[in-house]
């Protein structure tokens, strides 16, 4: 049978897709259908009648949104019958609906507003008392005029359907139905702001920019969101070079139009206040701020005094991987060719690394799979439990292929199963949740691969490496890794089962992997998994690493890492420079004399105590940044850069998909993009002459910059699966390889709780709390204990406590806040406030990849005493 | 009552019936349920009910047998039964009687429709204000289960099946049966878009088939006297009794089982005693509130399917209601329309906005606020929510107001010509309070 079906709409004949609903098909044959309650992504519900047509031989009229076409099936959209039909919906909605379009945010891109337009000025016949509601909000964002509501439940829909969330849904009757917080309950949701994009009238409407413009003065710029790795298209728009708001098209982007929370209300983070906006030097003691053309001259008199004094090898450089592609690369250029000097690294060290090296050890490439896999794969094996806080698009993808494409979930993760607010939780969803103990995701993956090396479901032509992996699990016994996991042997068997009979099996590693001990061996590991299950190289299968940073691929791929050049272009171990940590270090031993910061606050993100002693001891810091830092503050050269949103660029998102950012706003003050400060000092350096700086941009565009990046690529880049070179690097990766499981110490019941530093699905990073909105959800820092640990220790939610850390100095109180999700004896502080307990944590750094490791820890957790008089 | 021969009334017409499992049996009870299990298929019983012309006593008259072929013989996965008593009509309370008075009549009805439809599993969706009959469905099926009818295993036929009661918690719209579905998954009763329709995706997307208590009650006589027999009494396309509940201003209100074709003039002349205080009858619905109202000139009508059609109205679930010549029509109206409006679930556009539009015009009109051009536009209103809603609720809510028009013009007229009630001058008054 085939696949196609043809019919007629309003005389005119289109051939489309079976299954595909008359309104889809209508709008093929170029009649656009009036509705309201049907959208693209939502599964079809009928209930606003706006688009009902006549369909022969049916004696009603039919709602196109819901009606399948069939061979031969003649449609009329606009007869007579239809209009009235029509009419008299628009009448019975605009009966009840106010007339306050004039201050409605909704105004200009009602889709009420443009459908009343289009069936014509009519009086409305309504004579009657309009019905109201108070105006209320659901939380601090969203406010919810129901007078404006058209009942159509997208955003009921879209939270259910499309997010999981389930935090919207009818309540009342008749006319006074109303969409609500379900079960009537403060709304404590994921905030992704869904449910205010897909509402076709003003009902929903966010609070952030409340009545702050009009639809039409909006200038919308498309371009990439820099607040996780996930790679999503987002819109922004502006009026007078102010971000307004920001949205992102129905089907646009990786993200497919949705967004999340730090997405959708996060923008206004860049017109802060406190954003750095002029150049700033210091002299005698004094912090000056200066021209751009006193900057440079300063900034490249340092570096060549540097270079003269102890040569181009004392000057390293750290850029954020916020940065774009073509940022990383002119300064690795910077670096590597006008300096001269090999220490370069990005922030991707602090974790992405893990996958990159590991990834490039085993496969020689580091794209081995794409969201679409997501839903292609038969069994998830996801190594994120907090996949909805840390990367939240994919989670979505997560949740659509086990929801709608059959595919089973097993999440490894050291969290219960339970979900306690409208925020998914993927071990909620799962068909199988392995909780296991905080930090031992590495034996959690032995386990696994015990459990299906035992099973036999090792198969494919590996051969080599799986004899080598059955003798490493053979010297180790699930009692063992039971004893460390807290995992049975039963519980992996059943795991192993569903991944090792799935067709397509395809993992998933997140933060706790990549940022936790032993992350490089974690993802060899992986790796290992996937070879000799067969799971690489096809649809739905393959690993996907999960990303902090916007461009943490990219940034190494740009050669932002002393183990690359641009192209992944490996560097001998001989040739190699310093990676951050090392940098450090050479800087505390007087090797390193000048440090060149791009948006990195070592101070923050890394042991204080070295770092401040390190950076004491060098002649000059310079600190690019957006914001003024604890690091910059040191600084004797700011360097006041311009955010994502006043800059184009390519950003690399953590499947290695390479995409375009675009300028929407001018740079604020006299802020510069990064690449355009790097361009200028390359040739400031390169010059003795008293040139204004401005004649020294060596690159007119970002556009140029790219060019000079994609023309600069090794040939045969980049590396995809299924050339030559991956499995010729798989089979030298299994015969070098010399496979011994080292389990770590068991668990001790000591009384003490293991901490986890993590994220906030309302934050990323530092850039994030200075977002108005975002800082409403999560403003200030607190812990989350299980409440029955709380109970024990008769601490209230709110309460203030005291965390020290074992072995470690000092203690910091904040204050407490129950989460079930928690397992009893954790604790868990999300990162993005003053972060004085990371300066505590036990700090490790990686043998292999050099990836600093200070997330977790031992800690002791007290109630503070009030003295009582 | 002898004129008729009563059939799901004859037990409880029995002076000491008690309804009980023991009762039940000494009347022959259970025999048909003995007999489909050990002497009949699945497909044989559906025939037998296809030759009775057993039409579903809910209110639609869809027949019966039809329904039940729907049901995918082959299909892998539960299949259900869903038996409607969430009896809410306004006007209607016959259901109640049948399960208060002889639960097990139609347990025993619904033992041989899961039987002939291949389901394991029964719901009785009652409505939630029947406290009693939940309490009596609750025993009568605890008896059953005690003695061996419903359960394991049931006559050694090999045949299992299990019932259980739903209390719904007061929302009209779950009589529907796709919102009644809703329901019993749990969620907003609300009415699901057809197609699919519940024979092939029911509750939780399953096979279900849903039929109304006097319906499944019928099913043991069926089986017991014959298709045949069923299908001789009556007329035409509606065979077999039907349980008529008869309201309002009649001197003897209450249910009634009578042979279908009984005469409305019989029925509330004869049967229910005539017109209370020998006023004149002005008006009477003839099947439940959304059945649109008839006139003294329709009492010749006979009360089946077809006939009552035919003098444009419905059956529907057998609620007489009837209003004497003191009655006003546009209160009436009013009344019923309150009814709806409060009742409306609120999913779509026409049924949600046009309930409160028509009820504000009916209010304004009986309070002597009318004004020239309301009664175009109820008509104009009604005509945009009558067959553009998701549910059946479209046609009913507007029946009541669309027929009273139709009938009482001029009473509708009068009320905005004189700018009052002539039957209560007081109305904005009295409605104040």
């Amino acid at each position: 049978m085939s696949s196609r079906v043809t019919l007629k709409i309003n005389d005119q004949e289109v051939t489309v897709e079976k299954g595909t609903r008359v309104i889809e098909a209508a709008k093929l044959a170029g009649a656009e259908i009036a509705h309201f309650c049907y959208h693209p992504k939502l599964k079809p519900d009928a209930n606003c009648r706006m688009c009902l047509v006549e369909i022969e031989k049916m004696p009603k009229l039919q709602t196109s949104c819901s009606t399948e076409v069939t061979e031969g099936m003649v449609v009329q959209t606009a007869s007579e019958k239809v209009l009235d039909a029509q009419k008299g919906v628009m009448a019975f909605l605009l009966g009840n609906h106010p007339l306050d379009c004039p201050e409605c945010d909704q105004g200009g891109e009602c889709q009420l507003q443009d459908f009343a337009h289009q069936y014509g000025a009519m009086t409305s016949p309504f004579g009657e008392n309009k019905r109201t509601f108070e105006k209320t909000y659901f939380g601090p964002l969203i406010e919810k005029e129901m007078n404006r509501c058209v009942s159509c439940l997208r955003c009921v829909r879209y939270c259910d359907e499309v997010i999981g969330s389930n935090a919207l849904g009818s309540m009342n009757r008749g006319s006074m139905h109303e969409v609500g917080a379900f079960a009537q309950q403060e709304l404590d949701c994921e905030f992704c702001g869904g449910c205010v994009q897909i509402c076709p009238v003003g009902a929903l409407t966010s609070r952030v920019s409340m009545f702050d413009y009009r639809t039409w003065q909006l200038k919308k710029t498309e371009t990439i969101c820099n607040f996780c790795g996930d790679g999503c298209t987002l819109t922004l728009e502006t009026v007078n070079e102010e971000i307004k708001r920001a949205t992102s098209e129905t089907g646009t982007g990786r993200n497919e139009g949705d967004l999340c929370a730090r997405g959708f209300f996060g923008y206004d983070a860049v017109n802060h206040d406190s954003r750095l906006t002029r150049p700033r030097v210091r002299l005698n003691n004094n912090d000056l701020e200066v021209t751009w053309e006193w900057a440079y001259q300063k900034a490249s008199e340092g570096l060549k005094a540097a270079i003269e004094t102890h040569g181009p090898q004392a000057i390293g450089g750290i850029i954020s991987a916020q940065c774009s592609n073509e940022e990383v690369y002119l300064f690795q250029k910077l670096m590597r060719e006008t300096i001269g000097t090999p220490h370069i690294d990005s922030d991707a060290r602090f974790g992405f690394m893990n996958a990159i090296t590991a990834f490039h050890d085993v496969f020689g490439t580091a794209r081995i799979s794409r969201y679409e896999d997501i839903a292609a794969a038969d069994c998830l094996l996801v190594f994120a439990g907090e996949m909805t806080e840390t990367n939240p698009i994919v989670a979505l993808k997560v949740k659509d292929a086990v929801r709608n494409h059959g595919t089973k979930l097993v999440t490894i993760a050291p969290y219960h199963r339970k979900r306690e607010t409208y925020i998914s939780h993927l071990p909620h969803l799962a068909h199988q949740h392995v909780q296991i103990n905080m930090g031992t995701e590495n034996t959690a993956i032995l386990g696994l691969t015990k459990a299906i090396i035992d099973s036999g479901a090792a198969k494919g032509g590996a051969s080599e490496l799986i004899e080598k992996m059955k003798s490493a699990a053979d010297a180790v016994s699930f009692a063992q890794i039971e004893a460390v996991t807290g995992v049975s042997e039963e519980a992996f068997r059943d795991a192993a089962a569903k991944f090792g009979t799935a067709d397509n099996g395809m993992i998933i590693a997140g933060r706790s992997i990549l940022r936790g001990a032993g992350g490089y061996q974690s993802m060899l590991r992986l790796a290992e998994m996937a070879i000799s299950t067969g799971n690489v190289g096809r649809p739905g299968t393959g690993i996907l690493p999960l990303a902090k940073e916007p461009n943490a691929f990219g940034a190494v791929e740009m050669g932002g890492a002393p183990e690359f050049l641009p192209g992944f272009q490996p560097i001998s171990s001989e040739e190699r420079g310093y990676t951050a940590i090392e940098m450090i270090d050479a800087a505390a031993r007087g090797e390193i004399k000048v440090l060149y910061l791009v948006g990195e606050d070592p101070l923050r993100s890394l042991p204080q105590k070295q770092v401040s002693e390190a950076l004491s001891q060098l002649d000059l810091l310079i600190c690019q940044d957006l914001f003024p830092t604890e690091t910059n503050a040191l600084a004797q050269i700011v360097l006041p850069a311009a955010s994502y949103a006043e800059k184009s660029g390519h950003f690399t998102n953590q499947e290695g998909e390479t995409q375009k950012g675009r300028e929407a706003i001018d740079p604020l003050g006299n802020a510069k993009p990064d690449w355009q400060i790097f361009s200028t000092l390359i040739n400031k350096m390169k010059t003795t002459e008293n040139v204004p700086y401005q004649k020294l941009l060596g690159h007119q565009s970002a556009d140029a910059v790219w060019k000079e990046v994609v023309m600069g690529m090794p040939p045969g880049w980049p590396v995809l699966l299924g050339s030559e070179g991956v499995s010729a690097s798989i089979a030298r990766y299994a015969e070098r390889l010399d496979l011994h499981w080292a389990l770590p110490e068991a668990a001790i019941k000591n009384g003490a709780f293991d901490l986890q530093v993590g994220q906030s699905l309302f934050h990323a990073g530092k850039m994030s709390t200075y977002a108005s909105g975002l800082k409403t959800l999560l403003g200030k820092m607190v812990v989350l204990i299980h409440p029955e640990d709380a109970e024990r220790l008769d601490i209230d939610e709110e309460e203030i406590v005291e965390i020290s850390v074992d072995g470690s100095e000092g203690a910091i109180q904040l204050p407490v806040k129950y989460s079930k999700k928690l397992a009893e004896g954790t604790l868990f502080i999300p990162e993005h406030f003053a972060l004085n307990i990371k300066k505590m944590l036990p700090f490790e750094i990686d043998a292999t990849s050099g990836v600093p490791y200070g997330d977790r820890g031992k800690v002791t957790l007290a109630k503070v005493q009030v003295a009582t008089q | 009552m002898a004129k008729y021969e009563l059939v799901l009334f004859k037990n409880m017409a029995q002076a000491g019936y008690d309804g009980s499992i023991e009762a039940y049996k000494t009347t022959g009870g259970y025999t048909a349920l003995e007999k489909v299990l050990k002497d009949r298929t699945p497909e044989e019983v559906i025939e037998e009910v296809k030759k009775s012309g057993l039409r579903g006593r809910g209110g639609a008259g869809f027949p019966t047998g039809m329904k039940w072929s729907f049901i995918p013989k082959d299909h892998k996965g539960p299949k259900y039964l869903c038996c409607n008593a969430d009896e809410s009509e306004p006007g209607t309370y016959k259901d109640r009687q049948l399960m208060e008075r002889d639960p097990h009549q139609m347990l025993e009805g619904i033992a041989i429709c899961c039987y002939a439809i291949g389901a394991q599993t029964a719901y009785i969706y009652i409505r939630g204000e029947f406290d009693l009959g939940a309490e009596i469905l609750e025993k009568a099926i605890q008896e059953a289960y005690d003695a061996g009818m419903i359960g394991k295993n049931v006559f050694g036929s090999g045949f299992d099946f299990d019932v259980s009661v739903h209390r719904g918690a007061g929302a009209y719209i779950c009589g529907e049966e796709t919102a009644l579905l809703e329901s019993i998954e749990g969620k907003r009763g609300k009415p699901r878009i057809k197609p699919p329709f519940p024979a092939i995706h029911g509750l939780y997307q399953e096979p279900t088939v849903i039929n109304n208590v006097e319906t499944l009650a019928n099913l043991p006589h069926i089986i017991n006297r014959g298709g045949e027999w069923f299908a001789s009494i009556g007329i035409g396309k509606s065979t077999g009794t039907r349980v008529f509940s008869v309201s309002g201003h009649v001197n003897n209100p209450g249910n009634f089982e009578v042979p279908m074709g009984v005469t409305l003039r019989e029925m509330i002349y004869d049967i229910a005693g005539g017109v209370r205080g020998n006023k004149q009858l002005k008006a009477f619905i003839p099947g439940g509130a959304s059945a649109p109202m008839m006139k003294p000139e329709h009492l010749d009508t006979p009360l089946d399917f077809e006939s009552v059609k035919e003098a444009g109205s419905m059956l529907g679930s057998g609620a007489i209601t009837v209003m004497d010549e003191d009655t006003c029509i546009v209160w009436a109206a009013m009344n019923l329309m309150e009814f709806f409006h409060h009742e409306s679930c609120g999913q779509c556009t026409p049924c949600r906005e046009g309930s409160g539009w028509v009820l504000q015009i009916l209010h304004r009109i009986e309070q002597g606020q009318g004004r020239e051009g309301d009664i175009e536009q109820l008509e104009y209103l009604c005509g945009r929510i009558e067959g553009k809603t998701v549910c059946a609720f479209g046609e009913a809510e507007v029946g009541p107001v669309l027929s009273s028009i139709k009938h009482f013009r001029d009473e509708f007229e009068q009320h905005i010509r004189e700018k009052s009630c002539p039957f209560n001058p007081n109305a904005a008054l009295s409605m104040a309070h």
